[in-house]
């Protein structure tokens, strides 16, 4: 791995202080959940940071995120959307995002453009082509990133997506995270070489990166959304990441080498290794590191605040927002 | 002899059983190998039975279920897991226009004897996309053989009838009920599929329910000021609508309560087989609750309001008297 820092001193701070801003969130929601404080699943996104965040870095804030995968937390942190939002909508609360109604798997935003999770693995990059295509023919030059995991590419779903968003060449970047597994399944035992090259038959671009290195997924996603820009059409990208934490909250990991997991601990934990890289480049002190730290683990201190203090639903707000009323034609 | 033991290892032992009595059953689903399935449902077996017989696919509900239809055409007795029932409508053409149609459309020159089994309801904080009950969806496609279970009992007995049937069989455990500990016995056993059992007897008034809401009824019994004969129908398709009216001829009053939502929901076609059928025998309209006509929401006190509960189940009782 290159120990260069190859953007600038700015947008050097901004990837890492975005990543440790996922990361103390995360650890924060971890310790929520164990206390019982957040209902339902937490799945956490410990070794995909530099992916999320790079990802996120090369986007504009016009172009639409499909979250896909299922680590999500990190990429809604990727796209912007506020951790007081996020905090409240894990808790259930009416502070949420999505007012309660979604939890950690629907958290969505369309003003700041990222379309939920598609609970459902690999039933969101249908939908990411559908809002290239209105983009596209609203006459922007903006267009859809779209995360899967290596499980979820085995669904034709992903595949129809391929074949839909070649079809019309649509600004679309699928950028598939892969993990190595989906819960217990090793995508080691999946055919291609890299996943990426299932664009191949439909005569896409695509690449592979390591996506532990921040900076490298920041390039590779500047470059395809680049070329999506210009009417370059689609682009298949595989982030390589190792996934360094259960799959899910409680999953024992039963499946999984313990030395392997523990090697990868130490050589691919991308914010401790940007962190020595920006180090050693003189890019931030010690000092500046542990500044960061503090002022971050206060902002997510405010978020569960935020969180806690947050109401309840109303029940009788269980029956809202099924449909806009009147339908047409109604009253007439 | 019985012992008691929960739910889940109802079915973990539902499967082990019918693994090793059959050569031709095989198993398969996301994460049923080491993890044992999401909720412990196949602990131990690929460890037993081998990776021949219990084996982890790649994720997509379209290839497990159409895989499952192959085998089964192909001679095999598929065992096949969805890790939750809402994951039926990712693999909608496999599971609404394959699976069940072609020993039809086959004019019966082939069979398939797969069960396909998925945990289904509310209940857990899950959300909209991995709590709902999809049995009326299933039990409106005709071929499906469609059963729930509402006891450890159940699980085990329904279960490996559902294996052994030559039908395509969709059995729908509740997850909320993973935990629960009931009565099983020693000894080897299977229920009939397609027949209703009255669980509780009583003389003022019927109250048909299974998995959650059946638990939910007793407690809805308890508070009311009737004797409640409580029947669990145990496949929803096809339904024991006989056994069903037969307690209505005996007590007069029917009411039905089920996870599905009420709009098209398996209450009001129970309902109507009745009123059909029996409508003299009623001393009052039948009354139907289920979950109220929405997603299921995240919010466990959003998902509570949704979900019948004991309190609702009694003042529909009471509402008939
Ligand atoms: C269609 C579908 N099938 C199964 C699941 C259950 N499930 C949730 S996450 C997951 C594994 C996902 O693996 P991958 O896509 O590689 O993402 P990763 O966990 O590696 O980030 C599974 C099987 C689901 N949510 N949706």
């Amino acid at each position: 791995m290159t120990r260069d820092i190859t953007v600038d001193d700015a947008t050097a701070k901004r990837l890492f202080e975005e990543m440790l801003r996922i990361d103390v969130f995360e650890e924060e929601t971890k310790a929520r959940f164990g206390e019982g404080e957040i209902p339902g699943f937490v799945h956490l996104s410990g070794g995909h940071e530099g992916s999320h965040v790079g990802m996120g870095a090369a986007m504009r804030e016009d172009d639409w995120l499909a979250v896909g995968g299922a680590r999500l937390i990190g990429q809604y942190i990727a796209k912007g959307v506020p951790l007081t939002e996020i905090m409240a909508e894990l808790y259930g609360r009416v502070g949420g995002s999505n007012k309660g109604y979604g939890g950690q798997m629907h958290v969505a935003d369309v003003d700041r453009k990222l379309y939920g999770h598609a609970a459902t693995i690999g039933s969101g990059q249908n939908p990411a082509v559908g809002l290239a295509l209105a983009e596209e023919m609203q006459g922007t030059d903006n267009v859809a990133v779209t995360t899967i995991g290596d499980g979820g590419t085995s669904r034709g779903s992903f595949h129809t997506a391929l074949v839909f968003a070649s079809y019309w060449d649509l600004p679309v970047v699928f950028v598939i995270e892969n993990n190595e597994w989906a819960i217990s399944t090793p995508s080691t035992s999946l055919s291609p070489d890299h996943l990426s090259d299932y664009g191949k038959p439909h005569k896409l671009p695509t690449e592979s990166v390591d996506g532990s290195d921040v900076e490298a997924v920041y390039h590779a996603v500047s470059e395809a959304i680049d070329r999506a820009r210009d009417g370059g059409g689609p682009t298949v990208i595989e982030s390589r990441v190792a996934r360094l934490v259960p799959h899910f909250e409680g999953d024992k990991q039963t499946y999984r080498d313990s030395e392997e997991y523990e090697r990868l601990k130490a050589e691919k934990d991308p914010i401790a290794n940007y962190r020595e890289r920006l180090l050693d480049a003189g890019v931030l002190t010690e000092a500046d590191v542990e500044e960061l730290t503090a002022e971050i683990l206060a902002e997510v201190e405010e978020a569960v605040e935020f969180a806690r203090e947050s109401p309840e639903p109303n029940p009788e707000a269980a029956y809202e927002n099924v449909y806009q009323l009147p339908l047409y034609g109604q009253g007439e | 002899m019985t012992r008691e033991i929960t739910y889940v290892e109802a079915i973990a032992e539902a499967l082990d059983e019918e693994l090793a009595r059959d050569d031709d059953v095989v198993l398969f689903g996301e994460d049923v190998e080491e993890f044992g399935g999401n909720f412990g449902e196949t602990e131990g077996l690929y460890e037993k039975h081998g990776r021949d017989r219990v084996r982890n696919t790649p994720l997509s509900e379209i290839g497990i279920a159409g895989m499952a239809l192959g085998a089964a055409v192909g001679g095999m007795r598929p065992v096949a897991e969805l890790q939750f029932a809402d994951f039926a409508a990712t693999a909608g053409d496999e599971v609404f226009n394959q699976i069940p149609k072609q020993p039809y459309v086959s004019g019966g020159r082939l069979t398939a004897p797969l069960t396909i089994f998925a945990p289904s309801g509310a209940g857990i904080g899950a959300g909209a996309q991995h709590s709902q009950s999809v049995h009326s969806w299933l039990g409106n496609v005709p071929g499906w053989v469609v059963v729930t279970a509402t006891t450890p009992y159940d699980a085990k007995g329904l279960f490996k009838s559902a294996i052994r049937d030559d039908n395509p069989v969709f059995f729908l455990p509740h997850k909320f009920l993973s935990e629960q500990r009931g009565e099983v016995p020693e000894e080897e056993y299977t229920l009939p599929l397609g027949e209703a059992a009255v669980e509780v007897e009583g003389e003022d008034v019927t109250v048909v329910a299974t998995q959650l809401m059946f638990h939910r009824a007793k407690e809805a019994a308890e508070q009311v000021d009737a004797d409640v004969e409580i029947v669990n129908p145990r496949t929803f398709a096809p339904l024991d609508t006989e056994t069903i009216a037969a307690s209505v001829r005996k007590t007069g009053r029917l009411v039905v309560v089920d996870e599905t939502v009420e709009r098209y929901g398996t209450q009001g076609h129970i309902a109507n087989e009745v009123v059909e059928s029996d409508f003299f025998s009623l001393d009052a309209p039948p009354k139907t609750i289920g979950v109220k006509d929405t997603p299921i929401p995240l919010s466990p006190v959003l998902e509570q309001e949704v979900l019948p509960s004991a309190d609702r189940i009694a003042a529909g009782i009471e509402s008939l008297f």
